[in-house]
C-alpha cells in the first residue's frame, strides 16, 4: 500500500491507498493518518481485507501504540469493518464516530477500544496542541456522517463527498478538474440522496480555509479545485434514483 | 541450553509454535456447524420429554382412579415424570452450554484471524522502521488465542459431561418403564392404559438415546471430545 505525505509542518499528515494487493472486487479506499507529535489519529482506516497491508504501511511512519485515536465518518464496511482487528492491537484506544452509529458499528467486534460519540453538532478532538474539529455532514451519505478538519493545516478529510470511482493506480491528485468530473458525477447522484443536506454542508464547508479536500476514494483536491468542486456539486442534483423510478412510471 | 537462546530468538520460538498450533486448530466453521447440529438433535428431544412429562400426569390421574388396583403405579409416575424434568433442564443446560462453546468458538476465531494478519504484516514489512513496535500486540494476542482454547476445552468438558448424564438418565428411564410394565399387570382393566404410559417412556427413552449418540457423532466428527461416549 503506498504512503504519501501530504502535510508536514509540525505536525504530519498521510494518505494511505492505492494498494496494488488489493482484490480486483473491492471498491480502492483512501485511508488517512494525522501524527502530531507522540499520538496519531487514523481516518476511515478501512475494512478487513485492507488492514494487513495499512498497518504494515503505517509502521513505517509510527508505532503502534502511537496510535491513541481512530475516527470512522460513519457505518460502512469500507470505513471501519477492520475494527475487530484494530480492537485487538489498540486495545487502548478512542474511536471517534457519530453517535447514532455506535450500536451498528458495535457488530464489527469491539471489546477493548472505547467508543467516543459524536455528537450531531460535531465536536473537537486535541491531540497535543492541534485541534481536529468534526464537522457535520449528515446524509451524504450516511444518516449520520462526519468530516474532519484541520485549521492549521487548511485540510478538510471529506468521506465520500469528493470521491470518484476509477482504477486504483490513478494519480493521487486531482489534475484536471473539468476531466476528473465524468468521474464522479454518478458517485455523488446516486450515494449522496439529500439536496438539502448537501447544500447545507456546502454554505457550512465554504466558511472554512481549505487547501487540500481529502475523499475517501479517488483523488485529492488541493488550491482552487476545492472551490470549482464546491461549485460543481452545489449545481448537481442528488439522489436521482428516486427520480428515475418517478420517470420510469410515468 | 536454555541459556545460550536470545530472548529474540526465545519470541521467534514462541511465535513459531503459536503458527503450528493455529495450523493444527480445528477449523471455528467445523466447530460451528456441529454444535448447531447438537442443538438441532436437541430441539426434538426436549418436545419427546415434554410429551413424556405430560403422559406421567395422565398416568397420575388414572393411578389416582384406580384405587387399590394402581396403588403400585402411582409411586412410579412421579418416578416418569421426574425423568421427563431431568430430560427438559439436561436439554437446556446443554443448549447453554453448546451457545458458549459457540461463543468461545468465534472468540478464538477472532484472535487466530488477528495473529495471522498481524503475522502477514510482521513477515512482508521486517524492514519498517516501527516493526518491533508489533510485538506487545503479538503477544496480547496470543495470551487471548490460549486463553480461549483453554476455555474452549473446559467448557467441552462440560457438555461431554452434561450428555454422558442424559444417557445415564436415560437407561433409569428404560429400567423404571421395564418395572412398569410389571407392576401394570396388577392394575385389572387400568393395566392397557398404564403399559401405554410405560411403552412411551422406553419408546422415548430409546429416541433420547439415539438423539445422544448423534450429538456425540456430531462432536466427534469434528475431533472436538477428548472422551469417546462407550
Amino acid at each position: 500500500m503506498k504512503a504519501t505525505k501530504i502535510f508536514d509542518q509540525g505536525h504530519q499528515w498521510f494518505m494511505f491507498g492505492r494498494d496494488p494487493e488489493k482484490p480486483e472486487s473491492i471498491i480502492d479506499t483512501n485511508q488517512y493518518m494525522v501524527v502530531a507529535g507522540n499520538r496519531a489519529l487514523l481516518m476511515d482506516p478501512g475494512g478487513i481485507e485492507v488492514f494487513a497491508p495499512m498497518l504494515g504501511a503505517i509502521l513505517h511512519h509510527a508505532k503502534v501504540d502511537q496510535i491513541t485515536d481512530l475516527f470512522a465518518s460513519h457505518q460502512d464496511p469500507d470505513i471501519i469493518s477492520s475494527l475487530g482487528l484494530w480492537d485487538q492491537a489498540l486495545p487502548n484506544a478512542k474511536l471517534h464516530a457519530p453517535w447514532i452509529w455506535e450500536g451498528f458499528i458495535r457488530h464489527f467486534g469491539m471489546n477493548n477500544i472505547q467508543y467516543a460519540a459524536i455528537p450531531d453538532e460535531g465536536s473537537t478532538l486535541s491531540l497535543g496542541s492541534i485541534d481536529f474539529e468534526f464537522i457535520p455532514a449528515h446524509y451524504l451519505h450516511a444518516s449520520g456522517n462526519f468530516h474532519v478538519y484541520d485549521r492549521r493545516a487548511k485540510i478538510l478529510m471529506s468521506g465520500d463527498v469528493g470521491a470518484a470511482l476509477e482504477a486504483s493506480e490513478a494519480p493521487l491528485f486531482v489534475e484536471d478538474f473539468d476531466e476528473h468530473i465524468p468521474k464522479m458525477k454518478m458517485f455523488h447522484q446516486r450515494w449522496m440522496p439529500s439536496n438539502r443536506a448537501k447544500n447545507d454542508w456546502i454554505k457550512r464547508v465554504r466558511e472554512l480555509d481549505i487547501e487540500y479536500m481529502a475523499p475517501q476514494h479517488g483523488r485529492i483536491f488541493k488550491g482552487d479545485d476545492v472551490k470549482r468542486f464546491l461549485d460543481w456539486f452545489e449545481e448537481l442534483e442528488v439522489g436521482v434514483a428516486v427520480q428515475t423510478e418517478v420517470h420510469q412510471t410515468d | 541450553m536454555l541459556q545460550h537462546i536470545l530472548p529474540t530468538q526465545l519470541l521467534y520460538l514462541s511465535q513459531t509454535k503459536t503458527l503450528a498450533m493455529i495450523t493444527h486448530t480445528q477449523p471455528v466453521e467445523d466447530k460451528l456447524v456441529a454444535l448447531a447440529s447438537i442443538a438441532a438433535e436437541l430441539h426434538s428431544v426436549m418436545e419427546v420429554a415434554w410429551g413424556v412429562s405430560l403422559a406421567a400426569k395422565n398416568a397420575k390421574v388414572i393411578s389416582a382412579q384406580s384405587g387399590e388396583k394402581g396403588r403400585g403405579f402411582q409411586p412410579i409416575t412421579e418416578f416418569i415424570d421426574e425423568i421427563a424434568q431431568q430430560a427438559m433442564n439436561g436439554v437446556n443446560e446443554i443448549n447453554h452450554e453448546a451457545l458458549q462453546l459457540t461463543r468461545i468458538a468465534v472468540k478464538e476465531h477472532r484472535s487466530i484471524d488477528a495473529y495471522r494478519r498481524f503475522d502477514s504484516v510482521r513477515e512482508k514489512n521486517h524492514e519498517a522502521h516501527y516493526i518491533q513496535s508489533m510485538s506487545p500486540a503479538m503477544q496480547r494476542v496470543e495470551q487471548h488465542m490460549l486463553a480461549s482454547t483453554k476455555v474452549f476445552k473446559k467448557s467441552l468438558g462440560n457438555l461431554t459431561r452434561l450428555l454422558e448424564s442424559m444417557d445415564e438418565y436415560m437407561l433409569s428411564a428404560r429400567a423404571i418403564a421395564s418395572v412398569s410394565r410389571i407392576v401394570t399387570s396388577n392394575a385389572q382393566e387400568y393395566s392397557d392404559k398404564l403399559k401405554v404410559v410405560a411403552d412411551d417412556l422406553d419408546k422415548a427413552a430409546i429416541y433420547i438415546k439415539d438423539k445422544l449418540s448423534d450429538s456425540y457423532t456430531h462432536l466427534n466428527n469434528v475431533n472436538m471430545h477428548r472422551h469417546r461416549h462407550a
